[in-house]
């Protein structure tokens, strides 16, 4: 297992957000989640992204108090939290499933954490009616939730959590039950609203488009631990591993051995990849680079060159996916964007000799 | 859109008759049913002792039940009896309900199954074995005995009811108001509870209905006096039946239809589902 630095760059004199300290969480003798260390930056859009199963949604509980972790701490702005129960943390939840009050109205949901606080009646409404404005709900107040849609749901969960004020914002796939259409839409609007009241948002998802497209910063899990900490950027183009390289979009998996500046392929040529550091001579490793990395014709000067056959040609509108055999049984996908230069005519099929190239410098050798 | 018409089917033979079989057995289904309890209604307004001929209206028995103070009593005593043991064994019922669902163990799983004893063990045994315990305890039989008795026999009833209705709750929304600030308390009161109102409402129903009229729990756990109604009734008929009991019955049916009629209306108020959800305790 492989973990970056997962330190967020903190203003001086300010403690994270949220700190995870080594935290464990076990059932019998399966781990949930196992050593899980974050910091998690004031205003930070953190999101937690894995596939299911992979402990995101338990490191979110422990975080909101719904869970024990069976060891490790959790701090909130530098205070231990670890023993609280929920209704004692400055955090609150988007539940998956939105778990709305059913038998209270819209403006009543809402008003339910205020009131809880003991916070005077005049200014619950006005809050209240400021956030309803906020995800334009206004007109449905009266309203029970049981005669709202998916999106308005989704609003009303969101305003009831914010209208709060927490520190930090929990929020686990609130998107995941919306159609596409909406959900990025929503996702547009969630950004607005964090970046408006520059509340921390903890956010869970297996999409990684999402995360890629909303975070600050963001963890990727796999289960139980953590594989690599850092900005979309970070993960997308400089995976940890392999585990994130495949996990984060689509990449190409080489199999070889690393010797002086290349990789050999098991049955085929080698392919230079320029000198590495910390790879030792003659050990085995994954060659990992994306589909849209790899160009097709007009190679460049100073790429890497092969040869290799066109299997399948793929056209899905914009995109043209070739899968082209390298060596027999290595074969990696490429990308082309359907512009002027490669229309229909001009692709090429099934059997045609092409020579492939990349930039050194945007593929990865991975242990 | 065009939906083919009946006439453009081909008709098969036989499927399009009137089901005159299933119509003359409806008919007789419900003669059977209601005609008893139509004679009981038609001749308590009878202005003649006979229960074989009806001469004129008349409200006589009626009149004669409300002077009867035995009979007023024991109608008292019932109503008395009823309502004790709704909310008894409401908040007994609804609090092992939630203990069942919540405690997942194996104590939990064999709790959840002696509960479900009481509902199958003859009425009879469960009267019989709650008044030699009243009894061995030297506890003098009463109005409390039978509140006593009838509660513990309507716990599991309330506990079926609400079980199944407490494990279908989302456990996000308790967790939701943990999470809005709200003790595990103000959770239940204010989220957990009002969640499980129809079911609730559903059992006090039947808990009302259920032991309002049940005789035999109520025979053995009873005092001398006052006597629960329908044991008093049962006594009285020994000597021979009075047209009175004709009106307490008619009045007793009106009650029910009342109470039936309530359940179906109550939860419109709340602005919910209709009411047959809700007798079927979904």
């Amino acid at each position: 297992m492989t973990t970056t630095a997962a330190n967020a760059t903190n203003a001086p004199g300010r403690p994270p957000a949220v700190r995870l300290d080594t935290v464990c969480k076990s059932y019998g003798s399966s781990y949930a989640v196992q050593d899980l260390s974050l910091d998690i930056a004031p205003g930070e859009f953190f999101s937690l992204l894995g596939p299911s199963g992979c402990g995101k949604t338990t490191s979110l509980r422990m975080i909101g108090g719904f869970t024990d972790p069976t060891e490790g701490t959790i701090l909130l702005d530098g205070a231990d939290v670890t023993a609280l129960p929920p209704n004692k943390r400055d955090v609150n939840t988007v539940f998956q499933s939105y778990a709305l009050f059913d038998h209270l109205s819209v403006r009543d949901n809402v008003a339910f954490g205020l009131k809880r606080k003991g916070v005077a009646r005049t200014e619950i409404r006005e809050r209240v009616a400021t956030m309803l404005e906020r995800v334009q709900l206004a007109e449905l107040a009266e309203r029970r939730p049981t005669t709202l849609s998916g999106g308005q749901r989704q609003r009303v969960a969101l305003a009831r959590a914010l209208v709060n004020r927490p520190q930090v914002l929990l929020l686990d796939e609130p998107l995941a039950a919306l159609d596409l259409k909406l959900r990025r839409q929503m996702q547009v609007e969630l950004k607005q609203i964090q970046r408006e009241i520059g509340i921390t948002f903890v956010f869970v998802t297996h999409d990684q488009d999402e995360a890629l497209t909303m975070s600050d910063r963001t963890a990727v899990l796999s289960e139980g631990h953590l594989q690599q900490c850092g900005t979309p950027e970070d993960v997308y183009e400089r995976p940890a591993n392999s585990f994130v390289a495949s996990f984060m979009g689509t990449s190409n998996l080489v199999p070889g051995t690393y010797r002086s500046g290349g990789v050999v392929m098991d049955q085929g040529p080698e392919l230079p990849v320029g000198p590495r550091e910390g790879i030792a001579e003659d050990s085995r490793v994954s060659l990992a680079i994306r589909p849209e990395k790899i160009w097709l014709s007009d190679l460049a000067p100073g790429m890497a060159r092969v040869n290799g056959v066109v299997r399948e040609t793929v056209y899905s509108g914009p995109t043209t996916t070739y899968l082209i055999e390298l060596a027999p049984g290595v074969t990696v996908s490429v990308l082309e964007q359907n512009t002027d230069r490669s229309r229909m005519e001009d692709r090429w099929s099934g059997g045609e000799h092409v020579e492939v190239g990349w930039f050194p410098e945007h593929c990865l050798v991975l242990e | 859109m065009t939906t083919p018409s009946a006439a453009a089917r081909p008709a098969r033979r036989g499927t399009d008759r009137k089901p005159r079989f299933a119509l003359a057995m409806t008919v007789a289904f419900f003669a059977v049913l209601y005609l008893p309890i139509g004679v009981v209604v038609l001749y308590s307004f009878n202005s003649q002792k006979s229960l074989t001929v009806f001469k004129d209206f008349s409200l006589r028995w009626y009149r004669d039940f409300f002077h009867d103070q035995l009979l007023i009593d024991s109608l008292g005593m019932s109503l008395q009896v009823a309502l004790v043991a709704m909310a008894g064994s409401l908040v007994l019922g609804v609090t092992l309900a939630l203990g069942l669902v919540r405690c997942r163990n194996r104590l939990g799983s064999l709790a959840g199954l002696i509960m479900l004893v009481p509902l199958v063990t003859p009425e009879i045994v469960t009267g019989v074995a709650s008044m030699l315990l009243f009894k061995g305890m030297q506890i003098p039989l009463s109005t409390g005995t039978v509140m006593l008795a009838e509660i513990t026999f309507s716990i599991s009833y309330v506990t079926v009811i609400l079980r199944s209705r407490i494990a279908a709750l989302n456990p996000e929304v308790e967790e939701a108001a943990m999470d809005l600030g709200a003790t595990r308390w103000q959770a239940l009161r204010l989220v957990t509870l009002p969640a499980l109102l129809p079911s609730i409402l559903a059992s006090a129903v039947l808990i009302f209905a259920l032991v309002f009229d049940d005789f035999v729990l109520a025979y053995f756990t009873t005092g001398v006096d006052p006597q629960p109604l329908p044991v008093r009734i049962y006594s009285a008929i020994r000597f021979g039946v009075q047209p009175t009991i004709n009106a307490v019955g008619t009045l007793m049916l009106v009650g029910s239809i009342a109470l039936i009629a309530l359940a179906l209306f109550i939860p419109r108020l709340f602005g919910r589902r209709g009411g047959l959800d809700l007798l079927s305790g979904k």
